[in-house]
Order: structure tokens, then C-alpha cells, then sequence
């Protein structure tokens, strides 16, 4: 209750702060909205010659971007302002000042500050996801969309976790710079993974989680899915949760400070 | 001019040994910049199996990477912090520490780049005929000048805008769609393709992939070479003209 709160807190100062340059705002929606209409023309252009892609229909593809776009938007809301770059707060000894806060530190480490207007990104993403359910052959129930919402509750509990687990690189490794990398292999999950090449594929579902992060929200949403995955899922959101906190601890052992 | 090669040949020398230094970080761009092709390849190949669109793919992974630009990172920044000032005191054209760095950058990334460029082949099967490679040649070094101009010229908003990087973004995203990295530009539908071919972006970037996959007719790779040639004196006008009118603007730390 107390880091809802914090996190009410964090967002209301972080809008009061963006406020105060509107032209940028209007900048990154516009900067977000031709970035999602590239994806979409990508993705049409792709299905002027194929009816399907690696078994995904386009309204399937289309909503599986969508899904994408949501939780990438969520990261870049919400975690990326915090752990992009995060080896140089290592090495400069940035670190301690969170550690001398009163709240959990990884908390505070991979949410302290947020960037509202990343949210654009994610309501492009909802709207690119209706537009996919629209060319769906049969439109999907409300239970097929409550457990939609809910697998992307999860997945993006795993995203934040997988992301502040690649941040700790920074407490072993310092001069390593993981996120431009990590990003890049995320980008992958934009489209679905079977048409990669079956090493890739399954980095895609391990080391950089993100296949298994939007697929399987997306495919509940178009196919249907069941109890048993969204249990699987929330239980593997939860232990995500525990494996983060238990590398941070184990990272912030080998952290000296900035005046060490 | 040939005291300016030899300033350029410096600076290029002192970036090569700078980035060595930043070895891991260049690796990450390196792989980053790589990735947009390698998608390209696996939905294509993915699409239309049996094309021949391996080869295309993987001649663009080598154009990008012969013609990678971060002048929205290296030279905005020093219009932002003042220390372009440094720059413009010294009794060289200031373009050539850009240029230097750019180059530089462009070595490392193909150094980088070069396992997977020889692995992928054997793992795909990709053949290229020798005399469509030779021909592409020319077009690589012509996409490099233009790439550069492109990036060089979004760097310099920095002199009216906070927001040279998004500009650079905007540039990377209608390279993305029209210069032959969503789909090749053949496969674009109708009047999309029409655009395609006639913009510089498909100039900067697909064109040669085009000529060394073996896929343009001889006619259609001397159009492709003319609108090359008119985009380059667009690009070097364009460029030069809006240096002249930024550095009016410069106002440098404590100016």
C-alpha cells in the first residue's frame, strides 16, 4: 500500500515536471505515432504477399504488435527512465543515494522516476490491437479479454523483472553496457518468433523473455488460451518478482559506493 | 586538399583508437544496427520462401553497416555543450572531426560484423555472382556519402531544436520504410514502390543490395545510379546551406 502510494507520488511529480515542456510532448506522441504506423504499413505490406506468416494470420500479427507496443510503452514509461544506462550509476556511485531512502531499494532503483508521455506509445498499442481483433474472423468473448488483460499484467511484471535482472550485469560487470543489446533483441519479438532461426528462438523465450512476454497474451486474445497457462503465467510473474529481488541483493553485496 | 585528407586521415586514426577503448559499447551497436536486416531476412525468407531474397538481405546487412551514421549523437552533442567552439578555432573545415569519427565508427562496425556476414552464407545457402558485387561496389560508397549527408544534415537542428535526436529518428524510420529494409523495394505495392524508387532513401540504403542480389535489369540499375548522382548534389547543397544558416544561429558557452 505504501509503494502505491510512492508510485502515485512518482507519477504526479514526474507530469507536474514534463508538463512544463509541452512542445516535447507533442514531439514524442508524434515521434510514437509514426513509429506505430511504420510498424502496422511493415506488417500490411508483408501480407500483400502472403496469407500468413509463419501461421499467424494478419489480424493475429497485427494484435501480437499491439501487444508489443503496449508493454514496450509500459517499460519505457515506467522502467527505462530508471535502468537505462544503469552500469554508469554503478560506476559513478550513483547508487547510493536510493540506498539511503527509506523504501525498498530495487523499487526505488528500477521505478523511481517515469515518463508519462511513453503512455502515448502504449495507447497506440491498445488502438494497433483493437485494429487486429477488428480483422479477426470472429471477434473475441469478454472472458477471452479478461485473461488477455491479465496475461499482460504478468508479462509485464516479467519484462520489468528480466530488464532490472540485466541492469545487475552492472554489479559484475561495470564497463558492459547490456541495454543496447537487450534492446535489440527485444525488438524481435514484434513479429511471431517461429520465423526465426530455432537458436534465436529459444534466446527469445530465455534470455531476453520477450516471445514468451507478448505471444502468449496475444495468442489468448486471438485463439483462446486457458486457466492452466494463466496460472503458469502468473506463477512465473510472481517467482520473477523473487529471482529480481534475490539478483539485486546479490549485486548490491558487491556495490562499494562512490566514495569507496 | 591534400593537407585536408591528411587532417582527415588523423582524426580518423585518433577515432579508431578512441573507440577501441569503448570495444564492448561499439560490439552492442555493432549487433544493434546488424538486427534490422536479419529481421528483414527472417520475415521475408519467411513470406516467400525460395526467393532469392537471402542474398538481398544479406548484401544490406553489409550497405548498413558500410554506412552507419551517429552524427545525431557525436556532433549534436557538441553543438548542445559549446564544444563545437573548440571545433570551429581550429584551421580545418569543422566536418572533418565528424567525418573522421563517422568513419571510424563505419570500420569498426564492419570489423564487428564480419563473422556473422561470412557465417550467415553457409548457413543459408546465399550465393552472389562476383560481377553483381563489383557493380554494387560504386553504389555502397555513393550510400555512405548520401547516409552521411542525411544524418550530418538532421545533426545540425541541433542549431534550432532540443530535439535533433528525434529528427534523426524520424529520418531512420523513413529509411526503415522506404529505403528497402520493411520489404525490398520491388515488393512494395504500386504507387508506394513508384515513391520508393524515386526518394533518396532507397538510394542510401536498398539500392545496392538491389544490384548485388542480381535482381535489377541493367536500365533499371543505371536509373538507380542517375537518381543516386542527383540525390548526392541535393544532399551536399542542402547540407552546406544549412550549416551556413545554423552556425549564424551558434551561440557558444558564455556567448
Amino acid at each position: 500500500m505504501h509503494l502505491i502510494r510512492l508510485m502515485r507520488g512518482i507519477i504526479a511529480i514526474s507530469v507536474q515536471r514534463e508538463l512544463t515542456h509541452r512542445a516535447n510532448m507533442a514531439f514524442e506522441a508524434l515521434v510514437a505515432l509514426v513509429g506505430a504506423a511504420a510498424g502496422l504499413l511493415a506488417l500490411s505490406i508483408v501480407f500483400t504477399h502472403t496469407p500468413t506468416l509463419a501461421g499467424w494470420s494478419q489480424g493475429e500479427t497485427v494484435v501480437l504488435l499491439g501487444t508489443f507496443q503496449i508493454i514496450s510503452g509500459l517499460l519505457a514509461a515506467f522502467v527505462e527512465p530508471n535502468l537505462s544506462w544503469f552500469n554508469g550509476k554503478v560506476y559513478d556511485g550513483q547508487l547510493d543515494e536510493i540506498l539511503l531512502k527509506p523504501v525498498p531499494s530495487l523499487f526505488m532503483a528500477s521505478l523511481g522516476v517515469c515518463h508519462p508521455w511513453s503512455l502515448v506509445s502504449v495507447g497506440l498499442g491498445i488502438a494497433i490491437t483493437a485494429a487486429g481483433v477488428a480483422q479477426l474472423e470472429q471477434a473475441p468473448s469478454s472472458a477471452r479479454l479478461l485473461l488477455f488483460l491479465l496475461l499482460l499484467l504478468a508479462g509485464t511484471v516479467l519484462a520489468w523483472a528480466a530488464r532490472a535482472i540485466v541492469a545487475c550485469v552492472a554489479f559484475w560487470a561495470p564497463r558492459f553496457e547490456p541495454d543496447v543489446l537487450y534492446d535489440a533483441f527485444w525488438q524481435l519479438g514484434r513479429y511471431p518468433v517461429s520465423i526465426y532461426h530455432p537458436l534465436i528462438q529459444r534466446l527469445l523465450v530465455t534470455l531476453v523473455p520477450v516471445a514468451f512476454i507478448t505471444a502468449i497474451p496475444a495468442q489468448a486474445l486471438t485463439r483462446g488460451s486457458d486457466l492452466a497457462t494463466l496460472a503458469g503465467a502468473l506463477a512465473a510473474a510472481a517467482i520473477s518478482i523473487g529471482v529480481a529481488g534475490t539478483v539485486w541483493q546479490a549485486g548490491l553485496r558487491r556495490y562499494t559506493g562512490a566514495t569507496a | 586538399m591534400k593537407r585536408q585528407i591528411q587532417v582527415l586521415y588523423h582524426y580518423v586514426m585518433h577515432f579508431v583508437l578512441q573507440w577501441f577503448g569503448s570495444r564492448s559499447f561499439v560490439f552492442t551497436l555493432a549487433i544493434n544496427q546488424a538486427m534490422p536486416p536479419l529481421v528483414g531476412l527472417a520475415v521475408w525468407t519467411s513470406a516467400l520462401p525460395g526467393q532469392r531474397l537471402s542474398s538481398y538481405y544479406l548484401a544490406l546487412l553489409f550497405t548498413r553497416l558500410a554506412t552507419v551514421s551517429y552524427e545525431n549523437h557525436t556532433f549534436s552533442g557538441r553543438i548542445y555543450n559549446g564544444e563545437l567552439a573548440d571545433d570551429l578555432l581550429l584551421p580545418a573545415p569543422v566536418v572533418l572531426r565528424t567525418l573522421g569519427e563517422n568513419l571510424a565508427l563505419r570500420c569498426w562496425h564492419l570489423l564487428i560484423g564480419l563473422p556473422l556476414m561470412l557465417a550467415i552464407p553457409f548457413v543459408l545457402q546465399v550465393e552472389f555472382e562476383l560481377g553483381h558485387v563489383v557493380l554494387a561496389l560504386p553504389a555502397v560508397g555513393i550510400a555512405a556519402c548520401l547516409q552521411f549527408l542525411f544524418t550530418y544534415t538532421l545533426a545540425l537542428t541541433a542549431f534550432w531544436t532540443e530535439r535533433a535526436h528525434g529528427m534523426a529518428g524520424f529520418g531512420a524510420t523513413l529509411i526503415f520504410l522506404l529505403g528497402g529494409e520493411a520489404a525490398p523495394i520491388t515488393l512494395l505495392p504500386g504507387g508506394l514502390r513508384t515513391l520508393g524508387e524515386a526518394l533518396p532513401f532507397r538510394a542510401m540504403h536498398g539500392f545496392p543490395a538491389e544490384i548485388a542480389a542480381g535482381t535489377l535489369t541493367q536500365s533499371a540499375m543505371l536509373t538507380g545510379y542517375a537518381w543516386q548522382i542527383l540525390w548526392l548534389g541535393c544532399f551536399v547543397l542542402i547540407a552546406a546551406q544549412v550549416w551556413r544558416a545554423g552556425i549564424r544561429r551558434y551561440t557558444a558557452v558564455g556567448g
